[in-house]
């Protein structure tokens, strides 16, 4: 078995999680719309589930919507809100920084004719207050900032922001995928109005997300049918899903301050061992206000396709935001927005850990990366200037 | 297919790349391509022994299939006549890896291109008996910047007369001489993050304060000219034109630095 050092791509489901599901495929298979028994105690778990996640965030039970993910809950937040709410304005702003959903559903929005400002953010990838307000306009009326990078595990001003936009009287969404389980949420602390969830990112099944909606805001439904979720989401509520997100939050309450304090410790002696073995190495993101999970570095002269596939080869999964990994052959947006050059955020590295890393995998980074970093520098044209450099 | 989904034969020549390496001497010439905004970078190094490739190293800074393209084509072209090399064409680089995602073609085609480039050098060193490259001559008046006065002292100065006061914010410095460059040197006392703009290929400085940069962490951006601020209120971002491959692209700065 390798070192999987990619939690941030994708989790896997917490055999607990599993367990409590599985009732729920062939014994309890009811539809909460039906009226007989069966139907009833789908319903009571339904709302048990709901009460539980709600708990989570410190969010009443009815402001939980169930979806088919993070992805569905961030297009409601956005399409849904700015539809329904366009007769007071049709101007949103976003941060340089989001999740790549966030940025599409943007696109999208300008082409049906909302206007988009996104918010630059410092060397670090954090936003400032002082500038979302310079960039509200009357039209205003949805602000949309994650609540941490899904890349370089920067950790914003949540609670700032909130104050900011409740005091001017707009709609503020956050998609807090990244950073469930390793931050304590809560919806009312921050004055959030929208939250996205995954199930999956608290090691959940993948196929279940949330949104919650604050009391008394007005959203527009996106799928349309039965009238489900109080007729914001329709279609058969996916019970066995939205048991094990509720099992994984109930596991995740009882054990996030010991997790988040383990993984903090991986990643704060990789962040240190790799920075002083390898030569001109950085790390990208906040020194502090980061993620416990997340160490984002980058190496001079050298490309992160490259990394990972020597990595591969040494059975250690970790993601990069280099173009050459990418679709579309561009640069993670995010680390651009952190004021790098193409050819600096090239040379990225992501390893994010999770429930199931040992320090044995901490190490094994340790051990590996150094060599391959030399490696792929005496292959490169860049690395000789440098070289003499120091 | 993904872009790491390669050939048995693209994951060879990944780990145990042939002919890595430089050139120097007589009969020697090389070529350079690169793609500033996908960042990769390609240097082939020939050496030419009647009419043909005797030698052939490379260096390349890219992905996995940039390192496997430009290792396949010294194989291919070694020994080979100057006119037959020039007829390996990007798919020729494909077909002999046994494939390439389609996405990563562009990579071969960066070797091929190296290769022709450094053949094209050869023979224009043969005819014109100057060492090559040539360094472009970049002096003159600096032209007004857009935004330049829409954002003075609003994150565009002229002057630097307390460093400190940048701390900890993303300087960039406008290649105006060696006064620029020392102000360059000074922010870095204050701040890890200083970007040098210069349309020139390489800085003429003298040797004391050229080492000093050198050893500095100040970035060097050679051959780009600032075409405009941007921001709202104040400076967020930079349009920079890359002179050497006529690209344009954002830099997201706090400050910038244009000495009078």
């Amino acid at each position: 078995m390798g070192s999987y050092l990619d939690y941030q791509s994708s989790k896997p489901v917490d055999p607990r999680v599993i367990e409590a599901m599985m009732p729920y495929f062939r014994e309890r298979f009811g539809n909460p719309s039906s009226l007989h028994g069966e139907g009833d105690e789908a319903t009571k778990v339904l709302e048990e589930c709901r009460q539980t996640i709600a708990g989570f965030i410190n969010a009443e039970a009815e402001e939980i919507i169930f979806t088919s993910g993070a992805t569905e809950a961030n297009n409601v937040a956005l399409i849904g809100y700015a539809s329904r709410n366009k007769d007071k304005g049709d101007h949103i702003i976003i941060s340089e920084v989001e999740h790549i959903s966030i940025h599409n559903i943007a696109k999208y929005l300008e082409k049906n004719g909302f206007k988009v400002s996104r918010l630059p953010v410092d060397q670090y990838g954090k936003i400032q207050v002082q500038k979302l307000a310079s960039r509200i306009t009357p039209q205003t009326i949805l602000i949309s900032i994650g609540y941490a990078s899904n890349e370089i595990g920067t950790i914003q001003p949540m609670a700032e922001v909130g104050a900011f936009a409740r005091e001017k009287g707009i709609a503020f969404h956050s998609d807090a995928v990244a950073a469930e389980g390793l931050v304590p949420l809560d919806v009312k602390r921050d004055l959030i109005d929208l939250l996205t969830l995954s199930s999956n990112d608290i090691y959940g099944p993948k196929g279940i997300g949330v949104l919650y909606v604050r009391k008394g805001m007005r959203v527009n439904p996106l799928i349309i049918g039965g009238g489900q979720e109080r007729g914001l989401r329709s279609g058969t509520e996916n019970i066995a899903g939205i048991v094990g997100m509720s099992k994984a939050v109930e596991i995740m309450r009882t054990e996030m301050t010991a997790e988040v304090k383990r993984l903090a410790g991986y990643r704060d002696k990789l962040i240190k061992n790799i920075l002083a073995r390898i030569p001109k190495s950085h790390l990208n993101g906040h020194p502090t206000d980061r993620l416990a999970n997340n160490a984002h570095l980058r190496f001079e002269a050298i490309e992160g396709e490259s990394l990972i596939l020597a990595l591969r080869d040494e059975g250690v999964s970790a993601a990069t935001g280099s173009a050459c990994s990418s679709k579309t052959l561009e640069p993670s947006h995010t680390l651009i927005s952190t004021g790098l050059l193409h050819e600096e955020a090239h040379g990225s590295l992501e390893f994010t850990f999770g429930r199931f890393n040992t320090e044995a995998d901490v190490d094994r980074v340790i051990e590996v990366l150094p060599p391959i970093v030399e490696r792929l520098r005496k292959l490169s044209p860049l690395y000789k200037a440098e070289e003499t450099a120091t | 297919m993904k872009s790491t989904q390669y050939s048995e034969k693209v994951l060879d020549h990944f780990r145990n790349p042939r002919n890595v390496g430089t050139l120097e001497g007589a009969n020697v010439a090389w070529g350079e391509v690169g793609n500033p905004v996908c960042g990769d970078l390609m240097k082939m190094y020939i050496k030419i022994e009647d009419d043909k490739i005797a030698d052939i190293k490379f260096q390349t800074f890219g992905c996995g299939s940039a390192i496997a393209t430009s290792s396949m084509i010294t194989e291919m072209v070694k020994g080979k006549t100057l006119d037959e090399a020039l007829k390996v064409t990007r798919q020729d680089v494909a077909d002999a890896l046994e494939g390439l995602p389609p996405i990563k073609m562009h990579c071969s085609n960066l070797a091929a291109d190296a290769l022709h480039e450094a053949i094209k050098n050869y023979r224009e060193q043969k005819k014109a008996k100057v060492p090559l490259p040539v360094v472009r001559a970049t002096k003159g008046p600096a032209k007004e910047i857009i935004g330049e006065k829409e954002f003075l002292k609003k994150g565009v100065y002229y002057t630097v007369d307390d460093p400190s006061l940048f701390k900890d914010k993303r300087v960039m410095v406008l290649d105006r001489g060696n006064k620029s460059l020392e102000t360059a040197l000074a922010l870095t006392k204050h701040t890890g993050r200083v970007i040098f703009v210069t349309p020139s290929k390489a800085i003429s400085a003298e040797a004391e304060l050229a080492t000093r940069l050198r050893q500095s962490d100040v970035k060097i951006i050679y051959e780009s000219d600032p075409l405009e601020i941007r921001g709202s209120e104040e400076v967020e971002k930079v349009l920079i034109h890359d002179l050497n491959e006529d690209e344009e692209y954002e830099l997201f700065v706090d400050a910038v630095i244009i000495l009078k």
